[in-house]
């Protein structure tokens, strides 16, 4: 008995959420967005922080009184979609975008679904924005998926660089888990550091995903002796607990990934331990957020209970899908007009302090502009807080 | 030949028409295209689930499926992209590659039985995706990526299949496709279970040793059955990474071969086209709650809990006494 | 070798407690439970919740956990499996129950503690330091010996007092046991308890040292799965010598395998696979379970 009372009540409460939703979005008509990506099982922290930016993006709009594209205002409606981080759903995902008439998407939020997806999104003319780093999504002839992020062969040139000139690092050593995107990422990294000039002393130790004792899997890495230890693709769940088994290892050198971290997680797990940890950010910390940015993370805050910093990054997809399509008003259900839209479009970032401008980039990677141009904060945790390293450029 | 009672034809016209003309019909009179894909992924895996199926009819719980279906996906990627072969030939090869394996796996494992075997199985499909991700025929951890669509079947200069390419839209094309399969797949199921080999598998079911003691040879219909199980997963998967022109690692997992279980248990271990309606419902049923939002898993959960209490022989124990023919 | 043995023990001491519960649940109603690991999950958020976010004493908050994860376990055998055993004409069935519940665990959690990892205070602080040849934080020391001190509790428990007895003699027998006076639907809902709250108990000790996430439900059952193979299901000391042997493999094989880079797990499973062909119950287990 008491389990059906328990799923008459969901449903009735669903079905209540639905038509409030509908109710509030009744004025103005709606522009839909999509989001296909994982947001429960294992990985539901990726997903989640993603759809609820768009979703505090938007309800912030929606009560501003809309969003002007073209001289007609828009209630912004985002349309979630949960893959399971499987594939297979994915696919299933964006089709149902596709007969809801939607052309924008963002996610998926890993390769083998951002792969998937392409024939789908190709076939319905939906644009979207993965947050996944191979580079043949974005490379002629794919020309639909547009990456969201700042890619770790991008970033990591950056960190190991700055790494190498300001600290002396000179040997480095990765580590990542056995999957497919954090191994894509440390082939990228090992790449990027030989090219440097640093010695990769170890780079074939990985780690099953589940692994709840990381000290067996860092012990041989730590006989390297290196000066850096890179974590590449790390998820949030597991950089804490790496972190503490490092320096209870004894490790002095530094830690750093190329992935979004959050604070919290970060201090709840390896709490002094993770002091010095390196990591790419948004730009939430108090050097460099605006106003704008202060508020979306009160709002965030207050819509969800608790703010997740991965969102710093994830909060730009949808502000370049509608600033793109302010910017030429056909693009709203035509993404070939979005697509030539794209390679003059600019306007200022809203997020940042200073001139930052919004403008997709990735000629040098990817042969196109296909990548938002996002800064690249790179962060060091320090007593529970993110402090800003240095900021710098994608091309 | 089988001998079907004028009730079971009449059936089993209806299906057909169901399926290949009304589905299609409905679907493009209430401009839902996205159930197309859906459908289809219904259609693929309830082959691989029907594989399963069979390995509970002679008393092994098969949570390896996933295994076979990843063998299968990468079979056909690696032969269409490497070796430029048609995927309509790759399909068959995809399966009977699955099937090989299978042997080579089921000479020791298949002694084992009840939470054993189903244990064992389990592990079967990370050992294939960590094989997956280490061997470099795979591409390992970047997966085969931009697998073209399958290309046009003509047989003296007569256009059996168009080529996928170019068509206006793959989705009718891939559904037809799968439906086809999965017709395929349970007429041979029927045809299976309804045959002495079908009567033997169910004396396994019982017993294996009073079995046995009359002479069957019980190893060699293990084998032979999981083989045949393996050759429908192989073929589901290699369908499936067709569809997505991409193969993964992570495109079958641990998941995948739990889910095609349970399908089975949904639908009714007992009943042939178990299997069938168990993926239909699993997993017609997560996407009809995609308005529920974040509540979504909980529902979804909850209603498998309460199906579970109200039938625990599964859907298909519901059906009237007319149409339980097949199974035991 | 001597840091290797250490991981060895504290990784085997872990895991030897997951796989208990388990085996004490299979071995009752041969149920196989894939919601183990989700209940294993819970018991670190209810810890985390008391001990890290309450700030109440760690001792109270493990009590907590195991106290909920019991209750949980019972009314999870009386209300679900045990209808559901009657009433299936193949116990199999269970497995679906069982999934489903894994399921509705990951949507509860996710509603009520978050997606994101969680993590407490360190209990002890310090690390001990062997002149480099053993290193290891007190607090998987004290990790470690807790989960050893609770597993003879455990067997202690099994051998000698009334409860422990009639269970033993329930998942020996069910026919048998019930014939002989015991009341056997109410010790399945104790020894169904019982195993959801050894669950609850290694989540509660292990939230200080892994922090836990909605994540980890899943692969924990699957490990668990593997340690009560190697054992021998529905064995209690099958379980304890299945989770020390997965345990020492995990340690041994990432110390020597690791240049060689992904192949420990590939390794592990393959021989698993192996010795389960040559010997198909298991270590201790009984033929055919």
């Amino acid at each position: 008995m008491k389990r059906r009372t328990l799923v008459k009540a969901s449903l009735a409460a669903a079905v209540v959420a639905t038509m409030q939703a509908g109710a509030a979005w009744a004025q103005n008509p709606v522009l839909k967005i999509g989001f296909v990506g994982v947001t429960s099982g294992p990985a539901a922290a990726w997903g989640i922080s993603n759809q609820r930016s768009m979703e505090t993006r938007a309800a912030w709009i929606n009560e501003a009184g809309g969003y002007t594209i073209g001289g007609t205002t828009y209630d912004i409606e985002i349309v979630s979609f949960d893959d399971q981080k499987d594939p297979k759903r994915a696919i299933a995902g964006m089709e149902k975008m596709a007969n809801e008439g939607i052309h924008y998407v963002v996610g998926p939020n890993v390769d083998d679904g951002a792969a998937a997806v392409r024939p789908v999104a190709e076939a319905n003319g939906i644009m979207y924005f993965p947050y996944a780093f191979p580079k043949a999504l974005y490379t002629a002839p794919a020309s639909n998926a547009v990456l969201g992020m700042v890619a770790n062969y991008q970033s990591g040139p950056a960190i190991y660089k700055y790494l190498k000139d300001e600290k002396g690092v000179k040997s480095v050593a990765f580590v990542a888990a056995n999957e497919s995107d954090p191994l894509s990422q440390r082939d990228g990294g090992v790449a990027a550091a030989e090219a440097l000039g640093l010695e990769v002393v170890s780079s074939n130790v990985t780690y099953q995903v589940d692994t709840t004792d990381f000290t067996p899997v860092l012990t041989p890495v730590m006989r390297t002796r290196p000066d850096l230890l890179v974590l590449s693709g790390v998820s949030p769940a597991n950089a804490p607990q790496l972190i503490r088994s490092a320096r209870e290892l004894g490790f002095q050198g530094i830690i750093s990934t190329e992935t979004a971290q959050d604070a919290t997680v970060l201090s709840e797990g390896a709490g002094d331990l993770a002091n010095g940890f390196i990591s790419v950010g948004g730009a939430s910390t108090p050097e460099i957020a605006s106003d704008m940015m202060n508020e979306f993370v009160d709002r965030y805050t207050k819509m969800f209970g608790e703010y997740n910093d991965e969102s710093n990054t994830k909060v730009y997809a949808l502000e370049y899908i509608l600033e793109t399509i302010k910017a030429n008003p056909a693009a709203i259900d035509d993404v070939e007009v979005f697509k030539t839209t794209m390679d003059s479009f600019e306007a200022p970032n809203p997020y940042m302090k200073g001139g930052a401008v919004l403008k997709y980039v990735g000629s040098s990677s990817f042969g196109q502009k296909r990548q938002v141009a996002v800064p690249l904060v790179v962060n060091v945790f320090q007593d529970g807080k993110f402090e800003t390293l240095f900021v710098a450029e994608v091309d | 030949m089988l001998k079907l009672t004028m009730g079971q034809w009449i059936g089993l016209g209806v299906f057909l028409a169901a399926i290949f003309i009304a589905v299609p019909a409905l679907i493009a009179a209430s401009g839902r295209t996205d159930f197309y894909f859906t459908l289809t992924s219904v259609a693929l895996l309830s082959i691989a689930s029907a594989g399963v199926w069979l390995m509970f009819y002679i008393g092994r719980i098969n949570i390896g499926q996933g295994a076979f279906a990843l063998i299968g996906a990468y079979v056909s990627a690696i032969l269409v992209t490497k070796a430029g072969m048609s995927f309509w030939l790759t399909l068959p090869i995809a399966g009977l590659f699955a099937a090989f394996v299978a042997v080579l796996i089921g000479l020791p494992i298949l002694r084992l039985r009840g939470v054993y075997f189903a244990m064992i199985s389990l592990v079967l499909t990370q050992v294939v995706t960590l094989t997956a991700l280490a061997l470099p025929i795979t591409n390992g951890a970047k997966g085969i990526t931009s697998i073209p669509l399958p290309g046009a079947i003509s047989i003296f200069g007569l256009t059996l299949v168009p080529d996928f390419a170019s068509m206006e839209n793959s989705r009718l094309a891939f559904y037809y496709t799968a439906c086809f399969l999965m017709v395929l797949t349970f007429a041979a199921m029927y045809r299976l279970v309804n045959s002495r080999l079908g009567h033997i598998c169910r004396s396994m079911q019982q017993n294996e040793e009073l079995a046995a003691s009359i002479g069957i040879n019980i190893a060699y219909i293990r084998i032979v059955v999981f083989a045949i199980s393996s050759f429908f997963g192989g073929i589901g998967g290699a369908m499936f990474g067709s569809i997505a022109q991409s193969v993964y690692p992570s495109t079958f997992v641990v998941t995948d071969s739990v889910n095609f279980m349970l399908n089975c248990f949904l639908g009714g271990l007992g009943y042939v086209f178990g299997p069938m309606l168990g993926t239909l419902v699993l997993y017609f049923g997560w996407d009809l709650l995609f308005e529920s939002g974040k509540y979504q898993l909980l529902i979804y959960s909850s209603l498998l809990i309460a199906a579970m209490l109200v039938l625990p022989n599964g859907l298909l124990s519901l059906r009237l006494d007319m149409f339980r023919r097949s199974g035991k | 070798m001597e840091q290797i043995l250490a991981n060895g023990i504290y990784l085997g001491a872990q895991y030897a407690m997951i796989a208990l519960g388990l085996t004490l649940i299979f071995a009752l109603m041969n149920v196989l439970n894939f919601a183990h690991g989700q209940m294993y999950v819970l018991g670190g958020f209810v810890t985390y919740t008391f001990y890290g976010q309450l700030g109440l004493p760690f001792v109270l908050a493990l009590t907590m956990s195991c106290v909920t994860l019991a209750v949980v376990g019972a009314l999870i055998e009386k209300f679900l499996f045990g209808p559901v055993i009657r009433r299936s004409a193949r116990e199999e069935s269970t497995m679906l129950l069982a999934a489903g519940l894994a399921f509705f665990f990951d949507a509860v959690i996710l509603l009520v503690f978050g997606e994101k990892q969680r993590g407490v205070p360190k209990i002890v602080d310090g690390v001990f330091n062997w002149d480099f040849r053993v290193i290891m934080p007190y607090d998987r020391i004290l990790i470690c010996v807790l989960a050893i001190l609770s597993i003879v509790a455990f067997i202690l428990f099994m051998q000698y007092s009334k409860t422990g007895r009639a269970l033993r003699a329930l998942a020996q027998d069910r026919t048998a046991a019930q014939l002989m006076g015991v009341n056997v639907e109410r010790y399945s809902m104790i020894g169904f308890a019982l195993g959801a709250m050894l669950a609850g108990l290694v989540g509660g000790l292990l939230v200080t040292i892994t922090g836990i996430n909605l994540g980890m439900g899943g692969p924990t059952s699957i490990k668990a799965f593997m340690m009560v193979m190697i054992g021998g299901a529905g064995v209690i000391s099958g379980a304890i010598a299945g989770g020390i042997i997965l345990g020492f493999m995990e340690a041994i094989g990432l110390a020597v395998l690791s240049q060689y880079g992904d192949i420990t797990y590939l390794m592990i499973f393959v021989s698993l696979m192996i010795f389960l062909a040559i010997r198909p119950q298991g270590l201790m287990g009984k033929p055919w379970g």
